[in-house]
């Protein structure tokens, strides 16, 4: 099952490694990994999508913890949270009711210039992989940029920083 | 450097009327902080390492130097010279022929000890030779800290001469790795690299310094943590998860609904210290205990409760036990592969596993538990015992005891005693006749390994080294020189191979260098004994890579060419037991090479992958199973 895992982690020299590591020595998937930092300049935040069996998922979470830099972690699937990617991408199409599609899949088109639009969009990553489907139906997709997913709870639950 | 130039000696006569003054001052006021005696001083960053380990108590640096090390060397032999004291060094520095050997001489040391051991290495290849006792330590939860000199800062990332990624290669086999870049966090650096080795579930971690931050001056605190907020908040509930009144008494209702219930201890009880709680727990109730390859010692294996090894290799008396208990009490061990190759039938049964561990991790990775506990092992199981006593509870085993004592009487380990050729089984089983489990053991890794787990007792925790996850070769001798200076008046036996001892052969040196009194035993079978057993067993006995029959080495002399004054050879049965106690007495460091018998093969053997009832036992000790239709384990399962 797919599982978002949200990590704080310090900014030590190779802390990002040893996340990244821990994945793959121990055989565990990475399908997106999204990284920036908060407003404490110590940390950065990790948006993990990973898949496995519950036991697998329990030892990920485990794993992760017993990583020195790792300052907290939530399995967001297991609680109720919203998660959201950013997509940016190329279309070449030479229709001239291009545009208009565009903004009808509720793509905001950021460029346009020589049959080429690059849109942008925001959404579920299932969405984004849907709506990537609709695009080959107004031209080719030449180019897809995407975020990863990043999610966070509902509510008061956040990550716990110190 | 002059105007830096740190007199420690002065320091160190200013501490002691320091600390004078504040012992003073501490009766007066009652409650006041000690400052450190250098808080302010102005130190290199070289000094500054060498006063961290020497407040951390250090008093054995393993380790060879090299050009991005040099400034920390430097600080040590100062701070060895200007603080010595009847001509005795406070923090002697060893060196080994090879990094390696360093970093398995901490481990031996920390294993002995229970302190956290300590390398120094260069950069670049001085750091890379330490990368498998570091992933050995992990492997095996033992605490060091490797100190690795690094290129400067600005030169970190241009190919530099002996630059290696030490971050990036030692992250992957570390409990964690520091890369010192801000020369401001070296002082807490290096402090919290100890705290971090040796708390939680123990393990290796390495500072890189680069050599500019060595070189460096500023001003020493004495004091000061890095904040690891994570792993401080993960520890603190960890350690102060104590045993509810209601979690006891669930423990103890499945021990009364139990009637042969079996602890199973690994190498978590030795690293926690709660050897003597759990002899408490299993004597008090009458538990019976089998402990792992790395458990060995922490309960008395001449206890008529100890069962000693079990697993792959294990006995079958405690395999079978195994088998038959109904409650299943694993205490610091980890289900690993050589104890449950099958974990589904691991302990069939056992209708109640309990699992203590200080790692979360370890709790439902391999066997579920119906009964957990994270916590500090020491004090949950006397917490256990202090419910009892309150609540007065008591246990009646009688049964299971008779049927324990019959096991062990039948099931008992056994060789061909009347074979001419020295069997490997007689020359321990006669050593440990005469060390009777008081000296500390180290071993190699392969058959020797297994006979001396099997044919050694141990009294008491620490008197066990042996490269149990990792299975390096090489880690006898240098471990044996480790624990020899963590526990000086001990007697200390390196059990070797012949292939074994090859691996780390300059390190026979490094023991007659420092005068240590270690004893070698070389098991000569010509061959890597234990990879022959399986290629005999299941690739035909086709002996790809294995056999050394034709091999030059004359272990003699080379024990006598690095200066061992006893170096022997024994061949013959008979002298087995006068040659072991001549060589035993000897004063100095000795060495004794046995030609065993090359056919000897490791008994019992429970293939990998395959539940205890497939165990093969050999022609000399019984079998309970009909094990005549053998199963053959899964090709890739074997490893």
């Amino acid at each position: 099952m797919r599982h978002i895992i949200s990590i704080l982690l310090q900014n030590e020299a190779g802390a990002l490694t040893r996340v990244s590591n821990l994945f793959s020595s121990r055989g565990y998937n990475i399908e997106s990994l999204n990284v920036a930092p908060t407003t404490d300049p110590d940390l950065s935040r990790l948006t993990l999508v990973t898949t496995g069996s519950e036991e697998v998922i329990d030892q990920i979470s485990k794993q992760l913890g017993k990583l020195v830099d790792v300052v907290d972690i939530s399995d967001m699937t297991g609680e109720d949270h919203i998660e959201r990617e950013l997509m940016m991408c190329k279309v070449r199409s030479a229709d001239s009711a291009a545009m208009e599609k565009l903004t009808e899949l509720r793509a905001r088109v950021l460029d346009d210039r020589e049959d080429h639009y690059t849109v942008e969009f925001v959404g579920g990553s299932q969405e984004i992989d849907r709506l990537i489907l609709k695009l080959g139906s107004i031209g080719t997709v030449t180019a897809v940029v995407r975020s990863g997913a990043m999610a966070v709870a509902r509510g008061a639950p956040i990550l716990q920083q110190a | 450097m002059q105007n830096n130039f740190v007199n420690t000696a002065t320091l160190h006569s200013e501490k002691l009327m320091l600390m004078e003054l504040i012992a003073h001052e501490l009766e007066a006021t009652g409650t006041q902080k000690i400052a450190h005696p250098l808080a302010g001083k102005t130190l290199t960053g070289a000094d500054t390492i060498v006063q961290v380990l020497a407040d951390e108590g250090v008093d054995t640096i393993f380790g060879y130097s090299g050009g991005a090390i040099l400034p920390t060397y430097d600080a040590v032999f100062r701070f060895n010279s200007e603080n010595q004291r009847d001509g005795v060094e406070p923090m002697p520095l060893i060196v080994p022929a090879n990094e390696q050997g360093a970093g398995f001489m901490a481990a031996g040391y920390a294993r002995a000890s229970g302190k956290v051991g300590v390398v120094m290495v260069t950069s670049g290849p001085g750091a890379t030779n330490c990368v498998t006792p570091v992933r050995d330590c992990a492997a095996d939860s033992i605490p060091i800290v490797v100190i690795c000199g690094q290129v400067p800062t600005a030169a970190i990332g241009t190919d530099a001469f002996q630059e290696a990624p030490v971050t990036s290669i030692m992250g992957s086999v570390a409990k964690h790795v520091f890369l010192v870049t801000d020369p401001l966090q070296l002082e807490v650096t290096v402090r919290t690299a100890f705290e971090i080795a040796r708390t939680g579930r123990p393990g290796p971690v390495v500072i890189d310094i680069p050599k500019d931050i060595q070189n460096w001056s500023g001003p020493y605190r004495g004091e000061g943590l890095m904040p690891i907020r994570g792993y401080r908040k993960r520890l603190v509930s960890i350690q102060e998860n104590a045993l509810s009144d209601a979690k006891c008494q669930s423990f103890f209702d499945l021990l009364g609904a139990a009637k042969r219930p079996l602890i199973y201890a690994g190498g978590g009880v030795i690293n926690a210290g709660a050897s003597e709680a759990l002899r408490s727990l299993a004597i008090e109730f009458g538990i019976p205990v089998t402990t792992t390859l790395m458990g060995l010692g922490c309960f008395d294996t001449t206890h008529p409760l100890a069962l000693h090894m079990l697993g792959m290799h294990g006995l079958a008396s405690a395999n079978f036990a195994v088998d038959d208990c109904d409650f299943l009490i694993a205490v610091g061990a980890r289900f690993d592969d050589r104890v449950a190759g099958n974990p589904s039938k691991f302990a069939p049964s056992a209708k109640q596993v309990a699992h203590f561990d200080i790692d979360p991790s370890e709790i439902h990775k391999v066997k579920p538990a119906d009964w957990h506990h994270v916590g500090l092992l020491a004090e949950s199981l006397e917490q256990l015992l202090s419910y009892a006593h309150k609540q007065k509870l008591s246990s009646d085993f009688a049964q299971w005891h008779r049927e324990i004592a019959e096991l062990k009487r039948t099931y008992g380990l056994n060789y061909d005693r009347d074979s001419e050729a020295i069997q490997p089984y007689y020359v321990i089983e006669t050593m440990n006749k005469i060390t009777k489990g008081e000296a500390i053991v180290s071993t190699g890794v392969g058959q020797h390994q297994m006979w001396a787990a099997q044919y050694c007792d141990f009294r008491e925790p620490r008197l066990w080294m042996t490269s149990g996850s990792m299975g390096t070769m090489g880690f006898g001798l240098p471990a044996a020189i480790g624990a020899q200076f963590a526990r000086p008046n001990k007697l200390v036996i390196d059990i070797d191979g012949d292939a074994s001892i090859r691996m780390n052969l300059g390190e026979l040196e490094t023991a007659t260098t420092y005068g240590l009194p270690i004893k070698v035993i070389v098991l000569n079978n010509f061959g890597d004994g234990m990879v022959m057993q399986w290629q005999r067993l299941f690739h035909m006995g086709r002996l790809s890579g294995s056999d050394k029959s034709l091999r030059k080495k004359n272990f003699i002399k080379a024990a006598e060419a690095d200066g061992f004054e006893y170096a022997k050879r024994l061949d013959t049965k008979a002298d087995v037991p006068r040659v072991l106690e001549e060589f035993l007495a000897f004063p100095g460091p000795a060495f004794l090479e046995v030609i065993i018998d090359p056919e000897a093969n490791v008994y019992p053997m429970v293939g990998p992958g395959l539940p205890y009832r497939e165990i093969v036992t050999g022609k000399f000790i019984a079998n309970r199973y009909d094990t005549t239709e053998r199963t053959d384990p899964d090709s890739s399962e074997m490893f």
